[in-house]
């Protein structure tokens, strides 16, 4: 290869709207996998080392906290079954990250997404009150991904036409969906009835989905995991799928190829906003019964680790939930045996994000890749 | 710092420097006379940047020695050749747009105050200005600066610093010719005033001969000639610069067939439009196309060549105006770019027509993908079609890539063209739509290209050729367009076309700054 | 704030208007830091984190010292830790800038209130205030203009700030790092190098608006301290369009309309509590919709800044 050429964006000077040199899309998936893998395993052990060390230095025993974190995450079938509970919403919410980053977009409303999925699903099944129970559960939850969809697309609209960067304005949205949320549950709609703590109206018990057969896990889970799985037969064996590659891709290469960039970008934060949302509203069916604060849990935060961790890729996420709720999990015993706060599994969270975001820089590098002449 | 009056002399002896494997200088020397003004010539790929680029610091040589005032100097950095009084104006600009004059003199400075009386600098730069050949003002954003402008400011800067050894980089493809005359003579008469000593880097024959005093020829990363400019010729240079067979080629004129007068295919009417940061970039521009005819559209960079191109291409939205391709409004969809056989051919494919990170099959399917075979109802995507999709072009245009699933960055430049090429016109294309297709391309990269445009001129399609090459318009259009400050403001054809005369049109308009 | 009862409207006037001095502060902190960091070409969205871990340094530093400065040294330099990591994640290639704030986000609350169990219940000292009231014999008017120095740092720092990006070699250097880091390099500056210190110093200040709230106002540590101030002020820079000077009016503003749900409380309006909650995010919502186009990028946004691109 001879001296690298000069570019004509150099010759014209920055600053203009051409793409940029790292999508959050992550590299080439065809034939990036097996590195991508390597570098989310080698940026986990690295995480999960420099954890180790930091309980050190609080005068804990680092394997024994590991070996207590790996048996109150897949130990026991009681740990099994509060990891797969912890997990179900993540396969959700990660998938309002993945989607829209497959189109080049940086979004993190899973959490506002939540939380009006949540709501949205309880005020539909007191709505729907009488109804037949497997119409009321099925309209319950699609109210809720309705919720959800529209919310995240509207960020997305946003930024299709009005240019307002996404980011920001979905983090705005969820503190605007959460008081929303506080507002509601502690005057309009409260269930004064309820002293425990404000929440709103209970949706008719015959609407809520119960557990799976043999196990204490609801059926949110086989939804989630359903998710995941039509999402990646759409994205990697669909013209749209493509499509969407090719937005996030380049977003000049896909106009000059004449794809029709806002249907894209208003699909992707829909569909995105709607995996949230449906996830608040499985919350709300199968375990709480009606919306409160306890729709405001992380659940969205913590898919967007799960989405960065699984590269975007939506298989991967399914493993990766999989990992991050049995850390979940585990925080309860962890907190009884060794009197470490719940707030550590949030550490090592952040602790696995910056670990994987690191390693990105070695893409392309870790393995030889076989360069054209 | 240096301190002599007079501008030094540099001896370059068996410098040698490879990347990755690939020699780029292989015993180059040559010597640079005081008070000179010394023409580096070759054709892209041949080593001028990387010779000037280790001059200067900017590479560490493999091997070689570098005399400067005949003591021997080991060029680690760019400050090193800064100590000597060497600099050096780059291809691209290393101005910042959104500061002022002022402030971009000032940046190049080694000492700067901890606190900046901006009154006093800017007393003392417009006193500077009066001695020098160009004038700005410090106080001007340098965005609102025309190519030209931003030229002469990069060279104001080095004689600021007090540079006095100066290298140019191609210093005027971004000029018209009448502004690219200027500029070189009056690096002349600073070079006869014994002020500077000046090497400029080029391909262009014309200027060696009109202005320099000496030349040094490179090929392959090898000097092929050391000549006093009186001692030759443009075809002599021409022939030391290709050999002498790629010159014949080179000045072969391509076949042209005929074409009978048909209605036209592209019409553009009254097209506005504003470029990136708010100002108009193209103001009524309109123009139309018949179907077997070239049309080249001649520019100095950043008078809304680029923003017209983008229009067609669906990447930004006219403000008024019409697009018409074949009688109907045309709005860039997918439907129309099939229907009405529009192909595209941008410059910096990897930044505008293809996706580096996906794969070379994906990226020849970009056109194709939504149809059979590639598709079933063109909803579902066949992937394992892709491959002997992939496969037949690349086979049939010479695409050199490790397999069709490697990922499309890892190609070199030439072959991402190629690839692009091969997308576009594997299809029947009745409108072709071009800007600097050739850009930092080798030359027999290059005049492939052309001889596929002709090809596809010669089938019966429109096409549009933006260049900022005028050399490459006049040789490949067939009727010749100029654009200044975002308006169509000449238009020749093939036979009257004439350099200066386009030159001039080139800056007809009042001077706008660039966008 | 006793007494306000008695003054009515005049009350919720007065309550805004201290309160915007009050609670301005913290935003007028981090996002000059955050436009010192965005000058230099880099964002850091991690600036919610910093802002809980300085507030708990300081908190706890504080208890554990008794001296309430020390207390907000130590949340700078948390906060300058802070910064040093996102910048170090960030300079390496290939990485963005915007994911690294969003992980140490996550990290920085996490790490918080990992630290800071301990240090919920007790009472540390708290940051004087200069009484600017006394001339006044009512208490509301004394407790509304009892002013932390904090505030006049803040109004210190844009007046400075401002002038020092454009007059000194400091702020030019700054400046170039964030137009063109071509230019940069091609002078031979580190443009990693500014970029580490922009972020450090964004994070220091952040830090200092952390200890702010934990030892001043509201003046306790718990983990419901922050609800995205650190965030706003993101939004609050890019609607100052990256003028210090500007960011202070800026502050003042979105501190006025965090005031005005506390106030109303005041004059016994207690229904749409949370709504009143939601007006900054709203108010920054829509600025960002008002300052944003489709076409153009972001007036007076540094050339090299990821999200304005």
């Amino acid at each position: 290869m001879q001296e690298p050429q000069p570019t004509k964006l150099a010759a014209r000077g920055a600053g203009s709207l051409l793409g940029r040199t790292w999508s959050p899309r992550g590299g080439s998936l065809s034939t990036d996998s097996l590195e991508s893998l390597l570098l989310s395993l080698i940026a986990i052990a690295v995480a999960a080392l420099i954890f180790g060390a930091f309980l050190a230095l609080q005068g804990h025993d680092p394997l024994a906290v590991y070996r207590t974190l790996y048996l109150g995450a897949f130990g026991t079938r009681f740990s099994l079954e509060s990891t797969l509970t912890q997990a179900a919403p993540l396969l959700l919410t990660a998938l309002c990250t993945l989607i829209p980053a497959r189109v080049g977009l940086l979004v993190i409303g899973g959490e506002g997404a939540v939380v009006l999925g949540g709501l949205a699903a309880a005020l539909a099944g007191v709505a729907l009150a009488g109804a037949a129970d497997l119409v009321g559960t099925v309209l319950t939850l699609a109210a809720g991904a309705l919720a959800g969809g529209l919310w995240i697309g509207a960020a997305g609209a946003l930024k299709h036409f009005r240019g307002v960067n996404e980011t920001i304005s979905t983090l705005l949205l969820n503190y605007i969906a959460i008081a929303l949320l506080n507002h509601l549950v502690s005057g309009p709609i409260r269930d004064f009835s309820q002293t425990l703590k404000a929440q709103s109206w209970s949706i008719p018990k015959a609407f809520m989905i119960g557990n799976m057969p043999g196990w204490s896990v609801h059926w949110g889970l086989l939804i989630g995991l359903v998710g995941c799985v039509i999402l990646n037969v759409l994205l990697r064996h669909t013209t749209l799928g493509f499509a969407m590659d090719v937005l996030g891709g380049n977003r000049r290469a896909a106009q000059m190829a004449g794809l029709p960039l806002g249907r894209l970008i208003l699909l992707a934060t829909f569909l995105g906003g709607a995996a949230a949302g449906l996830a608040g509203a499985v919350e709300v069916v199968a375990v709480h019964g009606a919306a409160s604060e306890s729709l405001v849990v992380g659940l969205g935060y913590a898919g967007i680790l799960v989405a960065f961790l699984a590269r975007q890729n939506a298989l991967a996420v399914i493993a990766v939930a999989l990992l991050l709720g049995g850390i979940s999990a585990s925080g309860g015993l962890l907190q009884r045996r060794f009197d470490i706060p719940h707030a550590a599994t949030t550490v090592l969270q952040g602790l696995i994000f910056l670990c994987v975001l690191a390693s990105g820089t070695f893409a392309g590098r870790l393995l030889p890749r076989r360069s054209a002449q | 710092m240096r301190n002599k009056p007079t501008p030094p002399e540099i001896e370059i002896v068996g410098l040698c420097k490879s990347f990755a494997g690939l020699r780029a200088l292989d015993q180059v020397s040559t010597s640079f006379r005081a008070g000179r003004l010394h023409a580096l010539l070759g054709e892209n790929g041949a080593g001028k940047s990387t010779l000037v680029k280790c001059l200067m610091g900017y590479y560490r040589a493999d091997s070689g020695q570098i005399l400067v005032d005949g003591q021997r100097h080991i060029m680690r950095h760019p400050s090193d050749a800064h100590a000597l009084g060497l600099g050096m104006v780059y291809q691209h600009f290393t101005l910042v747009p959104q500061m002022t004059v002022a402030e971009n003199f000032l940046l190049g400075r080694q000492s700067l105050p901890a606190v900046i009386d901006w009154r006093a600098e800017h007393s003392a730069l417009d006193q500077f200005m009066e001695g020098m050949p160009f004038r700005l003002d410090p106080r001007r954003l340098v965005a609102s600066l025309a190519a030209g402008e931003k030229q002469k400011l990069e060279i104001l800067k080095q004689l600021y610093l007090g540079r006095r050894f100066l290298v140019l980089d191609e210093p005027t493809s971004v000029l018209t010719p009448a502004e690219a005359d200027e500029v070189l003579a009056e690096m002349r008469r600073l070079a006869d005033a014994r002020q500077l000593s000046v090497v400029f880097i080029t391909h262009k024959l014309r200027e060696v001969m009109q202005f320099a005093q000496d030349v040094t020829v490179l090929r392959a990363g090898m000097v092929a000639a050391r000549t006093a400019v009186t001692a030759t010729s443009e075809t002599g240079l021409a022939s030391l610069m290709f050999g002498a067979e790629l010159a014949e080629q080179k000045a072969a004129a391509p076949t042209r067939t005929a074409m009978p007068e048909q209605a036209a295919y592209l019409e553009l009417e009254g097209l506005h439009a504003v470029g990136d940061r708010g100002a108009p970039a193209v103001v009524g521009a309109s123009l139309s196309i018949r179907p077997g005819e070239i049309v080249g559209i001649a520019g100095v960079s950043g008078n809304g060549q680029k923003e017209l191109l983008e229009i067609l291409a669906g990447q930004r939205q006219a403000q008024a105006g019409s697009v018409r391709v074949g009688g109907r409004a045309f709005r860039g969809t997918r439907g129309e770019l099939e229907r009405w056989g529009v192909s595209l051919l941008l410059e910096e494919p990897l930044l505008n027509a293809a996706v580096r990170s996906m794969s070379v099959m994906e990226n020849l399917a970009l056109r194709q993908f939504d149809r059979p075979p590639l598709a079933i109802a063109g909803w579902i995507l066949k992937r394992r079609a892709l491959w002997p999709f992939a496969q037949a072009l690349i086979q049939r245009y010479g695409i050199r890539a490790s397999s069709p699933s490697a990922p499309l960055e890892t190609l070199s430049g030439g072959n991402v063209q190629r690839t692009v090429l091969a997308r576009e016109l594997a299809r029947p294309v009745r409108l072709l739509l071009m800007q600097n297709p050739c850009f930092g391309l080798d030359v027999a990269a290059a005049s492939e290209i052309r001889q596929q445009i002709l090809r596809v001129r010669n089938g019966g399609a429109a096409v549009l050729l933006i260049s900022e090459d005028l050399d490459e318009v006049l040789q490949l259009s067939d009727r010749v367009l100029v654009m200044a400050s975002g308006r169509i403001s000449y238009e020749t054809d093939r036979s009257h076309a004439d350099r200066y005369v386009i030159g001039r049109h080139m800056t007809q308009a009042r001077a706008r700054p660039s966008p | 704030m006793t007494g306000t009862f008695d003054l009515g409207w005049w009350g919720v006037a007065l309550a805004i208007v201290a309160g915007a001095m009050r609670v301005s502060t913290p935003y007028l902190l981090v996002s000059l830091g955050e436009t010192l960091t965005e000058k230099s070409g880099r964002v850091n969205l991690g600036l919610e984190g910093t802002l809980v871990l300085g507030a708990m340094s300081a908190f706890a530093i504080a208890y554990l010292t008794g001296s309430p400065w020390l207390g907000m040294l130590s949340a700078g330099a948390a906060g300058a830790a802070l910064g040093l990591l996102h910048a170090a994640i960030s300079n390496l290639p290939r990485v963005n800038d915007i994911a690294v704030g969003i992980a140490l986000f996550i990290f920085g609350i996490g790490l918080a209130f990992f630290l800071g169990k301990p240090f919920i219940e007790p009472r540390a000292t708290m940051l004087p205030g200069i009484p600017l009231g006394n001339w006044s014999a009512s208490p509301a008017i004394r407790s509304a203009f009892e002013i932390s120095p904090m505030f006049f740092l803040g109004i210190a720092l844009a007046i400075a700030l401002e002038w020092g990006l454009k007059s000194t070699r400091w702020g030019l250097i700054l400046r170039i790092a964030g137009e063109s880091a071509d230019a940069a390099r091609a002078i031979g500056l580190s443009v990693e190098r500014i970029r580490t210190f922009a972020t450090m110093a964004g994070g220091f200040l952040s830090g200092l608006g952390g200890g702010f709230l934990s030892l001043y106002y509201p003046g306790n540590w718990n983990e419901g301290l922050s609800s995205g101030q650190g965030l706003m002020a993101i939004a609050l820079v890019i609607f100052a369009r990256w003028s210090p000077l500007r960011c202070f009016y800026a502050s003042l503003l979105f501190g006025g309309a965090s005031a005005i749900g506390p106030a109303v409380q005041t004059v016994g309006i207690t229904e749409g509590y949370y709504l009143f909650n939601a007006a900054p995010y709203v108010l920054t919502l829509g600025l960002l919709i008002y300052s944003s186009s489709r076409t153009r990028t972001l007036a007076g946004a540094p050339s090299e800044l990821s999200i304005s691109r």
